[in-house]
């Protein structure tokens, strides 16, 4: 029955279904599941169902988002049940994420962040067109733990190093962790500009993300974490 | 002027300017997430177009089946428009004014003057007609490097109308959107530009631009202003974002454009896996958008190429199809000049680059559209990763490639693919242009020119009819 829940719960993702998503968070609850087993073998593997189904172009963007708004929907079910160190456990980061100044290129950018909110990472998205102090204020009022910087052309990419040197002259760079990405961003970009992690495609922030997070070190990095 | 086309009216600007701040209101997540991928959706359904994508074969064989995505299309634009992000909301047209818009849309525009006198033409599939070659696209380039790179691709006579590439830097700092480093990085596109071409002995080329003005700022730098790109000899260059919206930076570029006497090259994507969903989605999505692209942005040339989100570019099975089908629809329902992209990920250097550039180049001389501007060399990711052997390469097989039929042109692409589709994701990063260039002599180096030998010979066994070298 438990194994049957769980399987129900991934197909919700799967689905994109919100609602059938949080009724079987509640039963798999009253059935004494582990909250983290929920996570695990309910939630993330509808997720990993969506991304190989997103791979072979039989699920698009727009399912992804749904995908993602059902994860969040049953983790904030799951939070209040969890004990305070299996919280510390799961806890995957708060990020606030955008394109930077000048480049209003979206797309990208949301599949970063639909990724990013599917694996359970709380996200906030400030759009395009951000410019630097926009960022750091956000990333303060929601306590963030990484900023995530999207840029598509190489005459917007400065200012994803604006933003890191904004951090710095306001003596607030070691509040964050800051990944970068986008069509003109590179490994040797990251590493040049002093970024704490780069990925080339959209899993590939969700992993340093995560990565990032399970390091119980402050930022900044030494050397980024680079996937690609 | 430029030869062969009608000046933009101001009152038609104005009536887009005016729908762009009286149209029906729209927010821009609402545009995304639920206007285009349900009305992509419900016009696939209604001309029965889903699941029409045959990735194996990825020139589009079927004559009605282009007309069809013609049709929905066509609705497509009419029902939806394009939305304003600055204003959010929808600038939309009547059926009978996409109608005039394409009846009065030029059929071919000719650029340059002299021998560099080049004219674009309307086409269909198979058509005999060469296409015309345009490169580079807005690739980064070192400042040192940059003159001797675009001289490199200006001698290259099969090398029609140039584009790009972009400064990474201005005199040493880096080019920030908005800035007026942009503003100052406009004017010096074009003195450079100007001096490549002396030093080519081809001064009289045609131009696209500018290339790198992410904001309206680059334009207003280089474009028209003396000493800049002369509007005579230069389409403006007007980019606007996925899926099917345009913005005050773009429509800044029209109205500058109008106020200089030029006309417009109106250009945008369409992505397979985005919110148009499949790549029927994003075929029928760029149709729409292109259409668009004349009424909004008052285009006489443009695109809306369907790409693929999955490694951003455009050379894989689904994505070759999708081009086709975005080609062969407009060019056999419109006299449209429509421009195609071969968005290549691979570097120079490699096969897998020349191999990515012939598929779609093939692809864009068979399925009738009149320019190819590319290749988007190592996915346009790294400075200097860009030289002018795959910019010749590009304009060799477009010309070669005008006239053969499509059957045997998927034969071709088929195998091409088969080549490097399991390395799209991870494309090899290749060389960059000091590294497999002499930046001096201009010549490439021995690996680089075997390379693309090699390449060029496997074409020709293929059946490509490429010139003798």
């Amino acid at each position: 029955m438990n194994e049957n829940v769980l399987d129900y719960l991934a197909q919700a993702v799967v689905e994109g279904n919100v609602e059938k998503a949080k009724e079987l968070t509640r039963v798999a609850l009253e059935a004494n599941i582990d909250p983290l087993d929920i996570l695990n073998k309910g939630l993330s593997k509808g997720l990993d169902s969506v991304s190989g189904k997103f791979s072979k172009l039989e699920l698009f963007l727009t399912d992804l988002m749904l995908s993602a708004d059902v994860v969040q929907a049953s983790v904030h079910i799951l939070r209040p049940r969890m004990t305070s160190d299996k919280v510390e456990h799961v806890k995957l980061g708060r990020i606030v994420i955008g394109t930077v100044s000048g480049d209003i290129h979206d797309i990208g950018k949301s599949l970063v962040s639909t990724m990013l909110s599917a694996a359970g990472l709380e996200v906030h998205d400030l759009g395009v067109d951000v410019p630097a102090k926009t960022f750091a204020k956000a990333a303060e009022e929601r306590e963030a733990d990484i900023i995530a910087l999207s840029s598509l052309m190489t005459t917007t990419r400065p200012y994803q190093k604006e933003v890191i040197r904004f951090l710095q002259d306001c003596g607030k760079r070691f509040k964050y962790f800051v990944v970068v990405g986008g069509g003109a961003t590179t490994s040797d970009w990251a590493r040049e500009i002093g970024a704490d992690g780069y990925g080339k495609f959209a899993e590939d922030g969700v992993q340093v993300s995560k990565e990032l997070m399970s390091r119980r070190i402050s930022p900044p990095l030494d050397s980024p974490i680079i996937i690609e | 002027m430029i030869e062969g086309v009608i000046e933009i009216s101001v009152d038609a600007f104005l009536e887009i300017l005016d729908r762009a701040h009286k149209g029906a209101p729209c927010e821009a997540k609402d545009w995304d997430r639920k206007i285009i991928p349900s009305k992509v959706s419900e016009k696939l359904k209604e001309h029965g177009l889903k699941g029409t994508c045959r990735p194996e074969c990825p020139i589009n064989t079927d004559d009605s089946l282009a007309d069809e995505f013609f049709k929905a299309g066509f609705d497509l634009a009419v029902e939806t428009g394009m939305l304003c992000l600055d204003t959010e909301r929808v600038i939309k047209f009547t059926e009978e004014e996409i109608r005039k818009t394409i009846d009065r849309a030029p059929s071919e525009l000719a650029l340059g003057q002299g021998p560099d006198r080049r004219v674009i033409r309307a086409r269909k599939p198979e058509d005999s007609t060469k296409p015309i070659a345009v490169s580079p696209l807005s690739i980064v380039v070192s400042e040192e490097l940059w003159v001797p790179l675009v001289q490199g691709i200006m001698e290259t006579k099969e090398v029609d109308v140039i584009e790009g590439p972009s400064f990474e830097t201005i005199c040493g700092r880096p080019i920030m959107a908005g800035t007026p480093y942009e503003t100052l990085s406009g004017m010096l596109a074009a003195r450079f530009h100007k001096e490549a071409a002396r030093r080519a002995g081809r001064p009289n080329m045609g131009f696209l631009a500018v290339g790198a003005s992410p904001t309206i700022f680059g334009q207003f730098g280089g474009y028209g202003v003396v000493g800049g790109y002369d509007p005579k000899n230069t389409v403006a260059l007007v980019l606007s974002p996925c899926e099917m919206k345009t913005s005050y930076a773009s429509l800044h570029k029209v109205a500058h454009a109008i106020n200089c006497g030029g006309i417009v090259y109106g250009g945008s994507w369409s992505m397979i896996g985005g919110f148009p969903g499949p790549p029927e989605g994003a075929a029928l999505a760029g149709i729409a958008c292109a259409l668009l692209q004349w009424a909004v942005h008052l285009a006489s040339w443009g695109t809306c190429n369907p790409m693929d989100i999955r490694y951003m570019g455009n050379c894989g099975p689904e994505a070759q199809w999708a081009l086709s089908v975005f080609c062969q629809s407009l060019s056999r329902n419109t006299h449209l000049l429509v421009c195609a992209i071969p968005n290549s990920v691979a570097g120079p250097c490699t096969d897998m680059l020349l191999r990515e550039t012939a598929a779609a180049t093939i692809n864009i001389a068979t399925s009738g559209a009149s320019s190819a501007d590319g290749p988007r060399s190592a996915g346009g990711r790294y400075t200097n990763y860009l030289t002018p052997l795959e910019c010749k390469f590009m304009a060799e097989v477009l010309h070669g490639s005008a006239g053969i039929k499509r059957d045997h042109a998927n034969e071709v692409v088929r195998k091409l693919i088969h080549e490097y589709e399991g390395e799209l994701r991870h494309p090899p990063k290749g060389k960059s242009f000091p590294e497999c260039y002499n930046t001096k002599t201009l010549e490439p180096s021995r690996e680089w020119l075997d390379t693309y030998l090699r390449v060029r010979r496997e074409l020709k066994d293929l059946g490509i009819p490429l010139d003798d070298l």
